[in-house]
């Protein structure tokens, strides 16, 4: 990366650093505010969630909570834009809903899972998408379950391994196609390189496929519309780019790969401000920001004449290495474009700023 | 024999000497020159031209010019005298020689000297190409950390510039809030009013209503809509339960595209080795249909095993063994009855019979292999071979490392060992 030969391209810059005394497994912004989430896991076995406020070139502490176990994962996805609740999931498989204000009581809380909650997601809250919200956590027992934060104790769907067969982690989740009050689906990634696609409408099974490493991290382009892209990372380097437009009935959807760096992909996130700009966080403490470009044509018949999609290429705007250990969260800020906070195993969560993408 | 050359000329004025030496044909080059401070030799074979000079001369200045049949040589004079001859009278033979060999020697050393100062000269010539070097490459990375501090700083302005604006926002919006709320606290008591006065950043839906709003109902009303929009989630989904299979695959472990390669060739091998029958035994024919089958055998002799009867055992597993020889798991069995049975060499040679057929090694035959080290190694033991036997139980433990009775006996190997030592 060269500033003078890449006048042009987008730059990373790093805007503030900061050093905690925990391991940080998931960072989030607060939405509508310079306000950002830390959340981890102290030595002391116990859980953190730290409030802090981007003031000036530093971060500010605003608040600490310390919950009994450690928080793996959380969301906003769910919650309204004045309530702005988060969700968490913690390494005990207890799913709670925290009202910030007053943190000692959980909102919602039920034991969700056996094992650890790898991953959540939330759709219908933030003004963002139609329908109730939901939100889904995924978890090692094998089991991917859908709660809505007005019923108590049940979820509203389960995907559950089948009697008597070995069960396989699910290392992520993502909601997507939301685009009305009754469409839905539940993506979700498994260890073994299993993606599965549920359509919680139809409560069935949409899709699947097999990526052959285990799937670290998959998102949509957007939660809130026709499903039109979803990108899957696992490990050994390599992620997957889905054209989620077109499925075929035998062969699915069409796929661009990419194998970017030697090492695990940890997290990938859309920009929300383009839908076809996403960043990758990697093993070697890298990061790198890829642009997808659709195809002339992004369906074409086969020979039975059933349609099939047609994948584009994705090219490597920037990369940058900010940490040796793996940056094992991304979020973007989605009030200002460019801004986002990344948490890294190396103790420290970063504020980076990226720059000139209004001209991609 | 060289020919002298005596036919030369000389003039000379107080400070230099001028000597013409007429070459009668051959060609000259430098190389032929040789000159010291009081020596003169221009040896171009067979010619050759010596003298010993009246005085010292300058010999770094003086100059030979060649050219025209003969070389001119230019002398500049040590100490400006004027010279009674060229050369020196009265030289005897050792004088000469002498002076030979010095002016020999007093060449070679200032040969000498000039490579040194040309050596200290290229170092420093080299110093100073690798400084300028330096700097340049300085320059160019303190540019480029300029035009990125220049982009930071102009971020960061634009950042903070956008957090003012946001609470500048914030602040109007909220006082209109309350402007409002004042206003329609009455209609919307029972479920509004907490909600709108706890509203610090409003819903971007809600704030396009507010202009509107303070037309008193005509606005309430839209926000009645907004709120009862709200209201009309759908209700939560009948719960449901889909069950899911996973990709399907012999191995526990999970798949991973690096291993894909051994783990295919294990598979192979294990394939390959079912389907080899070593058909041409003529005693096969008088063994019942299931006792030709290796599988078959090996439950046998496995149940023999359980109840004791090693001898049967083994002789199960022979024949099994007879019937195909690449199942590592026949050979692995017979090594643990020979333990039992004492038959401690043949033990050894079964367990590393099945351990070059567990090969590769993948997870699949750990527990396998694990086996087969601790058996050879027991083996190993009984007969008093510690090393040997110490070696497979820490090959055992490097597969295995969370089995305690494996790390157990290995350490009571260790003792033994030391102990053995110590006494001998």
């Amino acid at each position: 990366m060269s500033a003078a030969g890449g006048a042009e391209r987008p730059q990373v810059v790093s805007h503030v650093q900061q050093a905690l005394s925990y391991t940080v497994f998931d960072c989030k912004w607060v939405p509508r505010s310079a306000r950002l989430l830390c959340l981890g896991s102290a030595a002391r076995g116990t859980g953190l969630v730290q409030l802090y406020e981007l003031h000036g070139g530093r971060l500010e502490l605003l608040r600490e909570i310390e919950k009994p176990k450690p928080i793996k994962c959380g969301t906003f996805g769910a919650t309204s834009l004045q309530q702005r609740y988060l969700a968490t999931g913690d390494f005990d498989g207890n799913l709670n809903i925290w009202n910030l204000e007053a943190p000692e009581i959980p909102v919602y809380s039920v034991k969700g899972h056996k094992e650890i909650i790898n991953s959540i997601d939330g759709v219908g809250g933030l003004g963002i998408g139609e329908g109730a919200p939901e939100i889904v956590t995924g978890s090692r027992d094998g089991t991917v379950k859908v709660w809505d934060p007005r019923q108590k104790d049940t979820p509203v769907a389960n995907m559950e391994p089948v009697q008597g067969e070995s069960k396989r982690d699910c290392w992520t989740v993502a909601f997507g196609n939301a685009y009305n009050q009754e469409e839905r689906v539940v993506c979700a990634g498994y260890d073994n390189g299993d993606i599965k696609l549920f359509d919680l409408k139809t409560m069935s099974l949409r899709w699947e496929t097999n990526i052959k490493n285990g799937v670290c991290s998959v998102e949509f382009d957007r939660k809130d519309i026709n499903m039109n892209k979803l990108v899957a990372t696992s490990l050994e380097g390599k992620f997957h780019v889905f054209d989620m437009r077109t499925q075929h009935p035998t062969k699915g959807f069409a796929s661009v790969s990419e194998k970017a760096q030697k090492s695990t992909i940890w997290q990938v996130r859309h920009l929300p401000q383009n839908r076809d700009v996403f960043m990758t966080s990697g093993g070697s403490g890298s990061l790198h920001l890829w642009k997808y470009e659709y195809p002339a044509q992004r369906s074409k018949k086969d020979s039975e004449g059933s349609e099939l999609g047609v994948a584009g290429s994705v090219s490597l705007l920037q990369n940058v290495t900010l940490s040796t250990q793996p940056i094992s969260s991304l979020d973007w800020s989605p009030d200002k474009k460019g801004l986002c906070v990344c948490g890294a195993f190396d103790q420290t969560v970063r504020v980076l700023i990226v720059t000139k993408l209004n001209k991609i | 024999m060289p020919v002298w050359l005596r036919e030369h000329s000389w003039r000379q004025t107080l400070t230099a000497v001028y000597l013409s030496l007429p070459l009668r044909g051959a060609r000259a080059t430098p190389a032929n020159i040789f000159c010291s401070e009081q020596y003169l030799k221009v040896s171009i074979p067979p010619f050759l031209f010596e003298a010993i000079l009246y005085a010292p001369i300058d010999d770094t200045n003086s100059t030979a010019k060649i050219g025209n049949g003969n070389i001119f040589f230019t002398l500049y004079k040590k100490e400006p005298a004027m010279w009674d001859s060229l050369t020196l009278a009265n030289a005897d033979k050792e004088k000469l020689q002498y002076l030979r060999e010095n002016a020999v020697l007093k060449a070679h050393e200032k040969a000498k000297e000039e490579t040194e100062a040309k050596k200290i000269t290229k170092q420093e010539h080299k110093k100073y190409a690798l400084e300028a070097t330096m700097k340049l490459e300085e320059a160019e990375r303190k540019r480029i950390e300029d035009l990125k501090e220049k982009e930071r700083q102009k971020v960061t302005k634009e950042l903070e510039l956008w957090k003012k604006q946001q609470k500048d926002g914030d602040k109007y919006k909220s006082i209109q809030n309350k402007g409002e709320s004042h206003q329609e606290i009455e209609p919307l008591k029972e479920r509004k009013s907490e909600k709108m006065s706890k509203t610090q950043i409003p819903n971007e839906g809600t704030s396009t209503t507010r202009p509107k709003s303070t037309k008193g109902c005509h606005g309430s009303s839209s926000i009645f809509s907004q709120n009862l929009k709200e209201e009309q989630l759908p209700a939560p989904r009948a719960a449901a339960t889909i069950k899911v299979n996973f990709t399907p695959r012999v191995f526990p472990t999970a798949l991973r595209e690096s291993r894909v390669a051994e783990e295919e060739e294990w598979l192979h091998k294990q394939a390959e080795a079912r389907r080899i029958i070593n058909s041409d035994l003529s005693e096969l024919e008088d063994l019942k249909e299931e006792e030709k089958n290796p599988d078959w055998l090996k439950e046998k002799g496995n149940k023999m095993f359980a109840m004791g009867d090693y001898h049967g055992a083994v002789n199960a597993y022979n024949l099994a063994v007879r019937l195909n020889k690449n199942l590592p798991l026949l050979y692995l069995n017979r090594a643990a009855c020979h333990l039992q049975l004492r038959n401690l060499h043949k033990a050894i040679e079964d367990s590393s019979k099945a351990l070059e057929l567990l090969t590769p090694p993948v997870p699949d035959n750990e527990k396998a292999r694990v086996k087969a080290h601790v058996r050879r190694g027991t083996a190993f033991c009984q007969l008093e071979l510690y090393t040997e036997g110490l070696q497979d139980y820490e090959a055992a433990l490097k597969i295995d490392p969370r089995n305690k009775n494996i790390e157990k006996d290995a350490e009571k190997i260790r003792h033994l060992i030391q102990g053995t030592m110590q006494s001998s």
